[in-house]
């Protein structure tokens, strides 16, 4: 222990002799290591954090995709991840493995609810709920901050209305005000009452950057449900929740997912849809998959693990060139103690005691560089955070390093410290004392310079690597935000609102939709209005099945789906749909004229293929009954509205307000627009407030739940790969410079020590620019190395991130060469300036110092 | 060959300007083999130096053949050194991850001399100085005398009219040191023109012509003509 205080007392007073040194090593190490330790942050509290519930261990989740939100027929694959809310009632009871079996919506969207405090005179907010069954809370084994949390006799028809808030709405918009619970709310102008408060942990049952504010018992779904005003809960063709259990102990999972792919065939053989010829496949291979569920429903971590186990490696990698980087400070130091090491070793050292105290000091500056690092990594985090999720309002991720980071910091410090202190302190105790302490060698190579070389060639591979994923990453960027959407973007804008929330009827639609037009027409500035289900790009798609007037019914299996909205005239005009044939939607399409229904390019080409005009032609979405609903008046051109990565699909667009003749109480929750686009004549001061003014003059509980430029939102569904493309761009950069200061540090050095024999050269006849070549030869050589060693290791990983571009191949040339050039560029930059102070050399001095 | 006219040479240690020549005046004929001979900080490395045309850091007035080398840059300077002068040093010089071959190749390789003509100047010369065998051979791989024979040998590749040599058998043992001077010699008489600084009086007696510094002055020249130095000396 004494020895161990003693190396430390050394290390302190070394690392403080050379403040040089120290720092540029501590600052090297807080970058690697804030990096790794931000990215880390993001990693362990998206893919890697459990639910803060009770034994969360025991959760077990029905269903392992990300399908969401309310889908009918038969599931994608036959993989059942949404249930019907009777598929829910069934299955719980039916398999008795569950202590407790509990459902949740699965589309948690945005102001999904117009809420007011009954004694409260100002205007309504949008806030976000979540539908869950009422033994919710048990499952995961909560217990309420304050007053109660929902219980099974919550979720009856008929039973006193109420509600749980959450502890950070309560917070955040009720300043922890006690008053709340056992107060009157209006959702959605519905009185209800709020129960209790979750634990201030608690943020749902899925990692959401808009965690729920409201959760609702199921049973009030008629009232405050997703297909408000109408009601899906008791509808088995309609699939809109996810499953969550609590398993009892002993329970053998394999045996269980078997024993419920039975039950869910039994429930869905009554069905309707599966009685049709041709769906026994389907129903035969209909199966259920049983994930652990102890980071509850893991949406985000699909859709977002890909990336960040990218960038984590991506991180790793820097840290690895900033520990060459460091391995190089420390080797050329330990050349420069080599006398100090050999008297050690004169007066009896032993070289594990000296590898031991050169290790200490690594180590010692590896945790100094983690704690600076801590810091650059808070900082790290909350701009990660900002990037990543723009939008967020109650992020359950904290920048402020957790047990578990700080624990991965120190780790990484230690490892850190090894890592680059190891080869040094090896190199350094093997140098042979007699010669070391002749103070004068005459070779120009030492024990070190290998290893060295070997670094800046190991440095160069891996910025190789780095570089050529940025250039992807960017150049896959620009072509998913430079593709041609179809769309006009100049002075176009998006608010989302909600006349459901609002308690309008069907019959009060109209007018309300002419009012809204034309208050906001009214506006100064204001060019065009639309009223429309939905935007381009804004994450949302309604899609049915089409049969076709004069056509054979489609067998199951056929590709016949369409997406599809409604919207009002200008809708075509703002987005930026020209009419290539026939007409688009007018004002003459009203809820009393014949159905119509204009498509896109798309649907043309796919329903069309055969030539026939599409002008004229009939087809309906529930059967071969209603073939003659929507009769095709035009055709505009393509814009794309869902996958930005995928051809536009086909759609077809139906005027607000008109009813298919066929089964019309499933066409009526369509006709609640949600989105108002308007088209300016410029640029207008404060627009949203304007528009938010004119929807709460109308009435006040129109509010508007999210409000963007037409560009932003456009914007806004690259969020991620913008992210992962800034972020491995700028560790490419990092690498970059880490390299290249690797590569100075290396050529320096060299020329340092090849002083006396640049100096035999200059008075042999060498000139200025011999000596330069020869210096840059050396340091490109390096360079070389590492680049013909980094090109076939990029070409291996760049088949790791294919499935995240677009439009790129993973073995683009292009980028590939670009990122040769720069790391050339780099290394000839880097070894221009100690080659200029090479040919600087004055043979006298040189050859004094001999 | 050489004519230096009041050539000086001081260096500035903060506000201290150290004299290591003072109005140095010689005249080098053509096969001369002068030794510079002085205690030690007498200015012998130094004169030697400027001679080399390693050092441009000096005042007065140096001609070498008939090119006054005081109006030349550093660029034209290391040209005609690179031409005319060979340089053999008391610590050898020699390059340790070079072969004997390519050490000596070096003068030529910063030359514009084709690959196939310097191979075969270097083969010569591996024959001329009898170290054929040697050629594979790195330079701890033999004797000292063997090292220094490996830089003469370079320094002398290039035929230059002017051999200067600082302390050339310093590291020698007296047998090696009697065999370079030997060499030395040979090469004199065949016409290089040689300058060698020594501490060694059995050294300086293979020389036609024995030049005295002290304190930066010419103090003595076999030759004869010293002007007012030693006056200037005494003072």
């Amino acid at each position: 222990m004494n020895g161990l205080i003693q190396d430390v007392k050394f290390a302190l007073r070394q690392l403080r002799k050379a403040p040089g040194f120290t720092i540029t090593a501590i600052l090297t190490l807080a970058l690697g290591i804030g990096a790794n330790a931000a990215i880390f942050t993001l990693v362990h509290a998206v893919l890697l954090k459990n639910l803060p519930v009770v034994d969360p261990k025991m959760l077990v989740r029905v269903g392992d995709n990300d399908e969401c939100c309310i889908n009918g027929g038969a599931a994608y694959k036959n993989d059942y991840t949404l249930f019907s809310y009777d598929l829910y009632t069934h299955l719980r009871d039916q398999i008795p493995e569950f202590e407790q079996l509990a459902a949740m919506q699965a589309g948690i969207g945005y102001g999904s609810l117009t809420t007011r405090r009954s004694n409260d005179s100002s205007l309504p907010k949008s806030l976000r709920s979540e539908m869950v069954s009422g033994n919710y809370f048990q499952v995961f084994g909560l217990t309420p901050y304050a007053g109660r949390l929902l219980t099974p006799a919550d979720d009856v028809a008929g039973a006193p209305p109420g509600v749980v808030m959450s502890y950070q709405t309560w917070q955040r918009d009720y300043g922890l005000d006690p008053t709340v619970v056992g107060s009157t709310f209006l959702l959605n102008t519905n009185p209800v009452t709020v129960v209790g408060i979750t634990p201030p942990g608690f943020y749902g049952d899925r990692m959401t950057d808009t965690p729920p504010d409201f959760y609702i018992p199921m049973a009030m779904e008629p009232q405050l449900g997703p297909a408000h005003p109408t009601t899906i809960l008791h509808r088995s063709d309609r699939s809109w929740i996810y499953l969550i259990g609590r398993i009892k102990p002993g329970t053998e999972l394999p045996s269980l997912q078997a024993k419920m792919g039975g039950v869910l065939r039994g429930f869905l053989a009554q069905l309707p849809t599966f009685q049709r010829k041709g769906m026994e496949q389907n129903l035969a291979q209909s199966h259920v998959v049983l994930v652990p569920a102890g980071a509850g429903i893991e949406n985000m971590q699909q859709n977002t693990g890909k990336g960040l186990r990218l960038l984590f490696i991506v991180s790793a990698l820097v840290l690895l060139i900033a520990c060459a980087n460091i391995a190089n400070l420390v080797l050329v130091r330990g050349m420069a103690r080599r006398a100090e090491t050999s008297i050690r070793m004169a007066l009896g050292a032993q070289r594990r005691r000296l590898i031991r105290q050169m290790l200490t000091e690594s180590v010692l500056l590896s945790c100094l560089g983690g704690l600076a690092g801590l810091v650059v990594a808070y900082g790290g985090t909350r701009v990660l955070l900002n990037m990543a999720f723009p939008d967020a309002t109650d992020l359950p991720i904290q920048a402020t390093p957790s047990t578990v980071v700080l624990a991965f910091a120190f780790g990484l410090s230690l490892l850190t410290g090894l890592i680059f202190g190891i080869a040094p302190a090896w190199v350094t105790s093997h140098s042979e004392p007699a010669e070391a302490l002749r103070g004068s060698n005459r070779t120009t190579q030492d024990r070190s310079g290998w290893l060295q070389r070997s670094l800046v060639i190991l440095q160069a591979a891996l910025s190789l690597v780095l570089l050529v994923g940025a250039g992807l990453m960017a150049k896959s960027l620009s072509n998913l935000e430079g593709q041609n959407f179809g769309v006009k973007t100049e002075n176009r804008f998006v608010a989302h609102f909600s006349p459901e929330n609002a308690a309008y009827k069907q019959n009060q639609l109209q007018s309300l939709y002419d009012r809204i037009t034309q208050d906001l027409h009214a506006l100064p500035g204001v060019e065009r209005v639309s009223l429309s289900m939905y935007t381009p790009l804004e994450g949302n798609n309604w899609s049915e099945g089409v049969q076709f007037q004069g056509r054979a019914e489609p067998k199951v299996g056929d590709e016949m789906g369409a997406s599809w909205l409604r919207a009002s005239p200008e809708f075509f005009d703002i987005v930026g749909h020209h009419v290539l044939r026939g007409r688009g939607i007018t004002e003459q399409d009203t809820a009393t004229s014949t159905p119509i229904a204009v498509v896109n390019e798309a649907f043309v080409k796919k329903f069309f293929s055969n030539g026939k005009d599409p002008i004229g032609a009939h087809f309906g979405v529930s059967g071969m009954q209603s073939v003659g609903d929507f009769e095709i008046v035009g055709v505009v051109s393509d814009v794309k509205y869902n996958n930005v990565r995928e051809h536009t699909r086909a759609m077809y667009f139906r005027p607000l307000l008109q009813m298919a003749h066929t089964k019309p109480e499933d066409d009526t929750r369509s006709m609640y627009a949600s989105a108002i686009m308007l088209q300016t004549k410029g640029s207008i001061d404060d627009l949203e407030s304007q528009v938010r003014r004119t929807l709460a003059n109308i009435d006040p509980n129109l509010t508007v739940s999210r409000y963007d430029t037409f560009q932003g939102q456009i914007r806004g569904q690259f969020n991620q790969e913008r992210l992962i493309a800034r972020l491995t761009l700028m560790f490419g950069a990092l690498a970059l410079v880490l390299a290249s200061v690797g590569l100075y540090g290396v050529t320096a050095y060299s020329v340092a020590r090849r002083t006396p024999e640049i100096g035999v050269r200059m008075a042999l006849g060498a000139n200025r620019g011999s000596v330069i070549a020869m210096v840059l030869r050396e340091a490109l050589m390096q360079a070389g190395i590492g680049l013909a060693i980094g090109v076939p290791v990029t070409w291996i990983c760049t088949r790791f991130v294919q499935s995240q571009l677009y439009g790129v191949a993973g073995h683009d040339l292009v980028v590939l060469g670009g990122a040769v050039l720069i790391l050339a560029g780099a290394a000839f930059a880097a070894g221009l300036i100690p080659a200029q102070r090479a040919a600087s050399t004055d043979p006298v001095q040189a050859l004094r110092m001999e | 060959m050489i004519e230096l006219k009041n050539v000086e040479r001081s260096y500035k240690t903060g506000h201290t300007e150290t004299w290591v020549l003072r109005r140095v005046n010689l005249t080098i004929r053509p096969w001369e083999f002068i030794t510079i001979m002085g205690p030690s900080g007498a200015g012998k490395s130094s004169l030697l130096n400027v001679l080399a045309m390693l050092d441009d850091q000096w005042k007065g007035e140096f001609d070498f053949d008939g090119e006054a080398v005081h109006r030349m840059n550093r660029k034209q300077r290391a040209d005609l050194a690179r031409r005319r002068i060979g340089m053999v040093f008391q610590s050898y010089h020699l390059l340790d991850d070079l072969t004997v071959a390519e050490n000596i190749d070096l003068p030529l390789s910063y030359k514009d001399i084709p690959r196939a003509e310097r191979q075969s100047l270097v083969a010569d010369t591996l024959d001329r100085f009898q170290i054929v065998g040697k050629k594979d051979l790195y330079p701890h791989q033999l004797s000292g005398g063997q090292q220094q024979l490996v830089g003469i040998a370079r320094a002398m590749i290039h035929t230059p009219a002017l051999l200067l040599a600082d302390e050339p058998t310093g590291n020698l043992q007296s047998k090696q040191a009697k065999e370079i001077m030997e060499m030395f010699r040979q090469l004199n008489e065949e016409g290089t023109t040689i300058v060698q600084v020594t501490h060694s009086e059995a050294n300086a007696a293979y020389g036609t012509r024995i030049i005295e510094l002290r304190d930066g002055w010419i103090y003595s020249d076999t030759a004869g003509e010293v002007n007012n130095t030693a006056a200037e000396v005494g003072q």
